[in-house]
């Protein structure tokens, strides 16, 4: 059990042989040393508030780890820990030759398996470790590429073995992630660590993103000087989401679905708002075989059918190349050392685990009688759900795996269990050793390959695990390569300006963004307006004698009606529901799950949860202060749904809250996204929404004739929740009339919240987006709109408040204008939508399959 | 022989389709004694654009999308084909053939030579045919056995399936799993094929899946039915240091003149005559019809 001479790492101890502090014979590395001397002066307070740094910028910027069936839900935060993993650039030097050999090896081997197949033919490997691997696309073989190498990106997990040496444990090659987490990791850390960063002589990273950017425009069919890149994702959804947005916005390449992309004439396209634009270059992080609903997963939504066809038609490269998986594949280790023999007739410069293929009959004796100190895997399943460690299995699982193996050997690879080191941690406020595994990255960059001088460190979750990754919740380390003498400043700022103009502008604005963008902004004035109606019927409420039994008042009976009107959630206080119950019958109880029950659609809760989804499906638009805002709606929405208390006092304040926040998100929103990036589209939605919800407001308060004293007090409601009512009395100073309401609410041409306000601005909004532009005719959705705004100007206030006859109940003039009205509105909605977000047909299959390939 | 095919395949949409990007396998490929004379294919509404490549597998895929809207889409193959097979009907019984035992066979896949290489990827798991149990072992097994040989064991694996297995049209589907129809003994050519191969793969020896169509012939006296003809599928056997020989479960015939041969591939998956990606929002109704003329 070796401690340290520095103080601070007194307390530092660890039971494993096999620490990152200590050189073999014990002694303590002297940059280690450096480091902890440096962590001295802050003391165990000063590196604990440092790490609270960390966790408080991770959370504003919003960085998060999507864990499928999570029970914390989705968007877990990153975590990122204080203390660094160090390694020298003597050593690294080392790595960075092995890493570009074994990727060169691996790319020659992927141009093999799909070419002439030459390693199978000469039986340097087995052909079941090949054919019988599910990631050999037999539609692939034969393709050629753009780019010299097929490999063009490739990641290996590094641990350092009991022999001091530093291992290849995976090969990632189908679509790797953890670049973007290790560039916001090493963002973050030199942020928090400034003196130490500069102190330690830290290489940087950034000019191996320059190198990425690089490969990608050199990658573009008939090497164009400004291609156009798109970076595929699976969606927000995907457990790496954030870093497929972090690197969009990065790069400065849109962020496209499967769905805004589409195959016509043999090219590929992106459905921007103006029409279709050819991609050339897809930087892509949905797997190999959901690539191409056409030829490879028939029931796969994530990617493009004819996608395939393209490639092989040489008009678009992907990034890495669709059947690279093949590649991801530990049934290769055992022949790694003769394939590099064969390709280069040189030796392997990193060692790798200890692997045994069960395709041969000796290894897989070796490993049936050892099975209980290997790990085993598939060939084609590196993922931890199919890991067996031989250690933690019980007798009947080690038989039932025992069995497994021998139906089918050649689909089982075992490797060696071995202790990898451990590094210091921060945990609280002491310094523990915990296993780590080291993610590097390595690209084409010409003829060559070039590796990150850093990566991706992660870290096992407890001092017992060994199993590193980041669904098991361990946290992560920035890795820092570290040279003798100080490091001159990069490149870093300067190349961004060169990444490519044509790509920005609302021409080009993917649709499905768009659609995100518009809804974002139908959702949240949604959110806003219902929040502030049912804020008012609660302070109405807060009145009653008895909130569960029926009112009497025929004005709180109105007001209830277009509380269900206004959310859309009938029957409502509106009729009975099926089993004859009437929501009148208990209000309390009605307006409770109008606002909670998130099940039901148009209830506040649904409203929150769909606004939250479409923004966090754009969120490579957002700036770090929407984030922070946003997360406050979240956690506040969150802690009264998970609380207890359903009084009034307390609703009102989270209704409060609520407006207040969205008010500071909307403000934020203008501010933060520019109306090229589509903030044009979000205005559309908000003014739209608004418009109609006014609408249904005017139509459930105002249309029926009531007695005066009724009709007074819901001209105050509706006053009261349109936030007007200062307004009014500033503009007309007396009593409250239904003309003088009318002209404010929905007649004035200055008066932000009125509608014909709205729509004016509405028109203008509309008129600029890209198909509305042509000279001679307008488009439908702006007939309608122009439609709406003629008929309120020419409307008149006394017509509209008067009713046909004395005795007549429904102000009939009003009544019909407000109905033609919405449905103009609704119709324009309708025009937009198939316009500019035609995602109405159905990707099908001509034949119902879906299997697994 | 020379035949004369026309393979016609529509659907119908109840709702428009405003564009669709397909694969075609129908072009059907050479081989002793098959050779191809005369091919078309013919596709409303006009494709926007049409390409053809030879597969992994050796097989003609013809890929077409169309852009226009349409509520229906025709495919139309003629296929002039010369079949002249028969005449290696005798080579199957000549000991070249008949005395290569299951243990011989064994041995020789061990090798490297290039026809076992190509034929080494028939004994893997495929789509389709994959974890299958030990009920398709054992049922191998009763006619497989070491010192047996292959093509007598192949030959009556056939007639087993066609005794044990009724021919149940719309029983099964194209997903229905090899161990349901193992279980339920009902099926279609598809189905027998299948598990003919999966019996052939449980015992180590490669097994591939053809497709192609059967001329079948009307009852004496009885004029034939236009469209009576079908798609058909049947499996063959590596022999190894023979060559690949076909069977026929579904007829219980080793497969002569009237058997036509379009492709072939692992299983079913690899050889389906057509299929796509469709955007639309309607439900479609499929017809196809087959019919094969000898030439005069």
């Amino acid at each position: 059990m070796p401690t340290t001479s520095t103080s601070w790492l007194n307390s530092y101890c660890t039971n494993y042989d096999n620490d990152e502090l200590y050189l073999p014979q014990r002694g303590l590395k002297p940059y280690w040393k450096k480091l902890f001397n440096g962590f001295e002066k802050l003391g165990a307070s000063g590196l604990m508030a440092r790490q609270k740094d960390i966790d408080w910028l991770l959370s504003e910027n919003g960085v998060t780890y999507n864990v499928y069936n999570d029970p914390k839900g989705m968007h877990r935060p990153w975590n990122l820990n204080l203390i660094p993993f160090l390694l020298h650039e003597k050593e690294w030097q080392t790595v960075e030759a092995g890493l570009k050999q074994r990727a060169e090896l691996l790319n020659l081997v992927m141009k093999d398996v799909y070419g002439d197949r030459n390693l199978i033919k000469n039986g340097i490997i087995p052909h079941e470790v090949i054919y019988g691997h599910r990631g050999f696309l037999r539609q692939c073989a034969g393709i050629t590429y753009n780019t010299d190498k097929h490999l063009s990106m490739y990641a290996a997990d590094l641990s350092r073995g009991t022999d001091g040496r530093l291992w290849v444990v995976n090969d990632r090659t189908e679509a790797p992630s953890g670049m973007g987490y290790a560039l916001e990791n090493r963002s973050t850390a030199s942020r928090i660590l400034p003196e130490m960063y500069s102190r330690m002589n830290v290489k940087r990273i950034s000019g191996f993103f320059y190198e990425l950017n690089q490969l990608l425009v050199d990658a573009s069919p008939g090497k164009k000087e400004n291609p156009n890149i798109v970076i595929l994702t699976p969606g927000s959804h995907n457990e790496t989401y954030f870093e497929h947005a972090y690197l969009a916005s990065f790069l400065g390449y849109p962020l496209v679905q499967g769905n805004d992309l589409v195959v016509r004439d043999g090219f590929l396209w992106m459905k921007s708002l103006q029409g279709l634009k050819q991609v050339d270059v897809v930087l892509r992080r949905v797997d190999d075989v959901y690539a191409d609903p056409l030829e490879l997963r028939e029931d796969s939504q994530l990617g493009v059918a004819g996608l395939l066809d393209v490639v092989r038609r040489k008009n678009v490269s992907v990034i890495n190349p669709v059947s690279s998986g093949v590649l991801e594949n530990p049934g290769l280790m055992p022949f790694m050392q003769a394939i590099a023999k064969y390709f280069l007739n040189e030796q392997l410069i990193l060692p790798q685990i200890a692997s045994w293929w069960c395709g041969q009959e000796r290894e897989k004796n070796y490993v049936l009688q050892n099975l209980s100190q290997l790990v085993v895997k598939r060939i084609d399943r590196t993922n931890r759900e199919s890991i067996h460690f031989g250690e933690f299995m019980s007798t009947l699982q080690l038989e039932n795996l025992r069995n497994e193996i021998q139906l089918r050997p050649y689909r089982f690879v075992a490797q060696e269990r071995i202790n990898f080191s451990t590094a210091p941690n921060l945990v609280k406020d002491t310094i523990e050793p915990r296993n780590l595994v080291t993610r590097a990255f390595c690209i084409a960059s010409g003829e060559n390959y070039s590796v990150m001088p850093g990566g991706l460190v992660r870290v096992a979750p407890d001092r017992k695990t060994i199993r590193v990754s980041n669904q098991r919740g361990g946290t992560s380390k920035d890795l820092w390569i570290l040279e003798d003498s100080p490091i001159k400043d990069d490149y870093s700022r300067v190349w961004q300006k060169r990444s490519n103009a044509s790509m920005s502008g609302l021409n080009d604005l993917p649709s499905l963004t768009a659609e995100n963008l518009y809804w974002a902004g139908r959702y949240v004035g949604r959110t806003l307006v219902n929040a502030r109606f049912i804020r008012m019927v609660m302070q109405q409420m807060a009145l009653m004698q008895n909130r569960e039994e029926a009112p009497d008042a025929v004005k709180l009976q109105v007001l209830f009606k277009a509380v269900t009107h206004l959310t859309d959630t009938y029957p409502g206080f509106v009729d009975k529901t099926k089993k004859g119950r009437r929501a009148m019958e208990n209000p309390y109880e009605e307006m409770l799950s109008v606002i909670l029950d998130k099940e039901r659609t148009g209830s506040l809760a649904h409203t929150i949860e769909m606004f939250s989804n479409a923004y966090y499906s754009i969120r490579n638009l957002w700036s770090s202060d929407m984030w922070r805002v946003f997360e406050n709606i979240q956690k506040l929405w969150y802690s009264f749904a998970e609380g207890q208390d359903r009084s009034i006092n307390r609703i009102l304040k989270v209704l409060n809250q609520l407006i207040t926040r969205l008010i500071a998100f909307m403000g934020l929103i203008e501010e933060s996204i520019m109306v090229q990036q589509g903030l044009l589209l979000y205005f559309i939605g908000l003014q739209l929404e608004q418009s109609m919800l006014t609408i249904t407001k005017c139509r459930s308060l105002l249309t029926i004739k009531y007695d005066e004293q009724v009709e007074y007090d819901l001209l105050e409601y509706l006053l009261k929740s349109h936030e007007s009512l200062n307004i009014y009395r500033y503009s007309y100073r007396s009593y409250i009339r239904l003309e003088h309401v009318l002209d404010l609410v929905m007649l004035d041409l200055e008066y932000p919240r009125s509608l014909t306000f709205m729509l004016n601005r509405l028109e203008k909004d509309i008129a600029r987006l890209p198909r509305s532009k042509s000279n001679n005719h307008v488009s439908a959705y702006q007939k309608y709109v122009f439609d709406a705004f003629s008929k309120l100007r020419l409307a008149e206030s006394s017509t509209l408040s008067g009713t046909t006859t004395d005795t007549d109940v429904v102000r009939e003039e009003l009544d019909s204008l407000l109905a033609k009205l919405s449905d103009l509105l609704y119709k324009t909605s309708q025009s937009i939508t198939s316009t500019y977000f035609n995602h109405t047909d159905k990707q099908k299959q001509l034949v119902i399959q879906s299997f697994p390939i | 022989m020379i035949f004369n095919v026309t393979h016609t395949t529509k659907y119908e949409y109840n709702a428009p389709v405003s564009y669709c990007h397909n694969i075609a396998t129908l072009r059907p490929r050479e081989l002793p004694g098959q050779q191809l004379l005369d091919y078309s294919i013919k596709i409303s509404p006009q494709p926007a654009e049409l390409s053809e490549r030879v597969d992994f597998f050796g097989n003609y895929i013809t890929r077409f999308s169309i852009q226009t809207e349409h509520k229906l889409l025709k495919v139309r193959t003629d296929s002039k084909i010369l079949r002249d097979y028969s005449k290696y009907h005798e080579s199957f019984h000549s000991p070249a053939c008949k005395d290569v035992t299951l243990n011989g066979a064994r041995e020789v896949m061990k090798g490297m030579d290039p026809d076992v290489l190509e034929a080494k990827q028939y004994i893997l798991e495929s789509i389709f045919i994959k974890r299958t149990g030990e009920n398709i072992r054992n049922y191998a097994e009763l006619s497989f056995n070491e010192n047996r040989s292959v093509f007598d064991a192949s030959y009556e694996l056939m007639q087993r399936i066609y005794t044990d297995f009724q021919f149940v049209p719309g029983f099964t589907s194209i997903s229905t799993p090899i161990w349901e129809v193992m279980e339920e003994k009902k099926g279609v050519c598809q189905d027998f094929a299948q598990i003919a191969i999966a019996c052939v793969r449980s015992v180590g020896l490669p097994a591939r899946y053809v497709s192609g169509y059967i001329e079948t012939l009307p009852p004496e006296g009885e004029d034939k039915l236009v469209g009576a003809d079908a798609s058909h599928a049947w499996f063959s056997v590596f022999i190894a240091g023979f060559g690949w020989v076909d069977f026929d479960p579904t007829n219980n015939q080793i497969p002569s003149d009237q058997h036509l041969v379009v492709g072939w591939g692992r299983d079913y998956y690899d050889v389906p005559p057509l299929k796509g990606v469709v955007y639309g929002s309607g439900k479609s109704k499929l017809k196809v019809a087959v019919d094969i003329v000898p030439a005069v």
